[in-house]
């Protein structure tokens, strides 16, 4: 019974050096932490895909995850990788809504609004980045997830999971997002 | 009766999805080409939209990253995750042109056997990645003037016509991708890189002479070890190529103008020695003179050579990262331009390799979609 109670407590331990893998630190890794490992790249990329900015879209993966952990805890269950994906896809074009709105700030109020913006990055950013992902929230926000899914790489079976509709629907709807898509941001040469 | 256009769509991506009678009926009607290739020009368009910087994910890094706001809102803080700062680090993720050519040789030299690296000489079951600079790969190849190499060049490269015939002639299946990155040619090539044993055969005299034209001397030998051969043996691998034909590429043509990468699946290679153990000769070759210190301490630093092999990973053009493939860990080596990225991992006794010309993520659905 007692060793039935430890080895209970060990597998719901959580891991406190997370800067190590679980089985390095001789701790049972809990769903979570597989979650993480197995996860983590794959939502920073979509959300990479949408904000075209690899520093922001870790920030994306981070809130992502600290979401999910608070939500569902250390067992999240089977459907979390959709769950974070399509969050990673939403909070990242929240994002992009967001600094719009601070852009709009900034220019009525000034930029000491905004110390986090770096200037060498907003240098380097195109405008052609800019305009596509200015298209990406101008478009249903339904058709921008299915694009930002898909270009990071998820199967037809993941994203429908994701998105929680049939696999013979992903195609269609990423078909009309792709059209949409190109009909915002034109023809201009990219 | 035309397929709808969701279709058509998943036919660009996930052609062996859709059935056959669609397949049939496209291949011959010329609106559907039509339709297609619109969608096709959209995909390709919009994959370069939506390209952007890729970082190596550092995820112990992230963990502790999270850990920290965690506990920061444990005790009482304002929920707020702290931003990224902005570092070399990420502009420097941009800078991993050229990484290509020395992941896909990685990968392929692990996959296909390569005679000449000294790296091969260990059985894997496990991966790990060792920074080299291209010094560092001068010094460990310079490691076969140590003694002799034989067998390799008994190894060929026989293209094949379809999967099944491959998947025979190598005796393992040949890989599938279910998953295709957007814009990428949906017909696969199949080839068969034919198996064979390697041998490495230490020979004290050429050892001396090697240790002297590197200005040192060699150390004590232990019992045995003049004379003895480790023997690799490689099974067949079967490649499936994308958008590049191997065979040509290995007679100095067929450069690819498009996207394309290659999936390699073989048995995992084997190695037996007489003489000395594997760690023993490990161990001496590490400390010869000529090898830089940081890399012997690296591989070192790896444990049994039984167990792990160690992956060059070029320093000057970027860095290798664990990741998870469908339960498996696996080295990701490669940049965000789609220059190239390589996968490689191992799983069941069979090693898998996934390398081109696709960025990271690319490279990491295709591997997460081998089957």
């Amino acid at each position: 019974m007692v060793e039935s109670s430890a080895l209970q407590a060990l597998g719901t331990q959580r891991l406190t050096d997370l800067s190590r893998p679980a089985s390095e630190v001789g701790v049972r890794p809990t769903s979570f932490d597989r979650l993480f490992d197995e996860e983590y790249a794959r939502v920073a990329a979509i959300a990479r895909r949408v904000l075209g900015d690899p520093a922001a879209a870790e920030d994306v993966a981070q809130e992502v995850f600290f979401d999910l952990h608070r939500r569902f805890g250390d067992n999240p269950g089977a459907k979390a990788a959709a769950w974070a994906r399509t969050a990673a896809a939403h909070t990242a074009l929240n994002e992009i809504r967001t600094n719009r709105r601070r852009a709009a700030r900034e220019e009525r109020f000034g930029a000491e609004l905004s110390p986090a913006v770096d200037p060498q990055a907003e240098v380097e950013a195109s405008e052609t980045n800019r305009a596509v992902r200015a298209a990406l929230v101008r478009i249903p926000r339904r058709q921008a997830t299915v694009l930002a899914l898909r270009y990071s790489g998820l199967s037809y079976a993941e994203m429908a999971s994701a998105l929680g509709i049939g696999v013979n629907q992903v195609g269609t709807r990423l078909r009309r997002a792709e059209a949409r898509l190109r009909k915002e941001v034109g023809d201009a040469p990219v | 009766m035309h397929p709808s256009d969701g279709t058509l769509r998943r036919s660009l991506d996930e052609p062996v999805a859709v059935d056959a009678v669609h397949r049939e009926h496209v291949a011959t009607c010329a609106r559907c080409a039509g339709r297609i290739q619109r969608m096709s020009a959209d995909a390709a368009s919009l994959r370069v939209m939506l390209a952007s910087p890729e970082p190596v994910v550092d995820l112990p890094a992230a963990r502790a990253r999270l850990a920290r706001a965690e506990t920061a809102t444990a005790g009482g803080a304002v929920h707020h995750l702290p931003k990224t700062v902005r570092t070399r680090r990420t502009v420097a993720s941009r800078v991993f042109a050229g990484l290509a050519v020395a992941g896909v040789a990685s990968v392929l030299l692990v996959a296909t056997g390569g005679a000449q690296d000294f790296l091969n000489l260990f059985q894997p079951s496990q991966l790990a990645a060792v920074p080299v600079s291209a010094a560092d790969v001068r010094s460990l190849a310079g490691l076969t003037s140590y003694g002799t190499v034989g067998g390799g060049s008994s190894i060929t490269f026989l293209p094949e016509p379809d999967a099944a015939t491959a998947g025979a002639a190598a005796g393992l299946s040949a890989p599938v991708v279910a998953s295709l990155p957007a814009g990428a040619p949906a017909a696969p090539r199949f080839a068969v890189v034919s198996g064979g044993i390697v041998t490495f055969t230490f020979n004290a005299e050429l050892a001396r002479a090697a240790a002297a034209r590197a200005g040192g001397q060699l150390p004590a030998m232990p019992a045995g070890l003049d004379g003895s051969t480790l023997s690799v043996s490689i099974a067949p691998a079967v490649v499936v190529s994308y958008g590049v034909d191997p065979g040509a590429l290995l007679h100095g043509g067929g450069v690819p103008t498009g996207e394309a990468f290659i999936v390699v699946a073989t048995r995992t290679p084997t190695v037996t020695s007489t003489g000395v153990t594997v760690r023993q000769l490990e161990d001496y070759l590490l400390s010869v003179p000529g090898i830089p210190a940081g890399v012997a301490s690296e591989i070192r630093a790896i444990g049994n050579p039984a167990q792990t092999i160690p992956v060059p990973i070029p320093v000057d053009l970027g860095s290798g990262s664990t990741v998870m493939i469908n339960g498996a860990r696996g080295l990701l080596i490669g940049d965000s331009t789609g220059l190239g990225s390589a996968v490689i991992w191992q799983h069941n006794g069979v090693v898998h390799a996934v390398a081109g010309t696709l960025t990271t993520n690319e490279a990491l659905g295709v591997a997460r979609s081998t089957r």
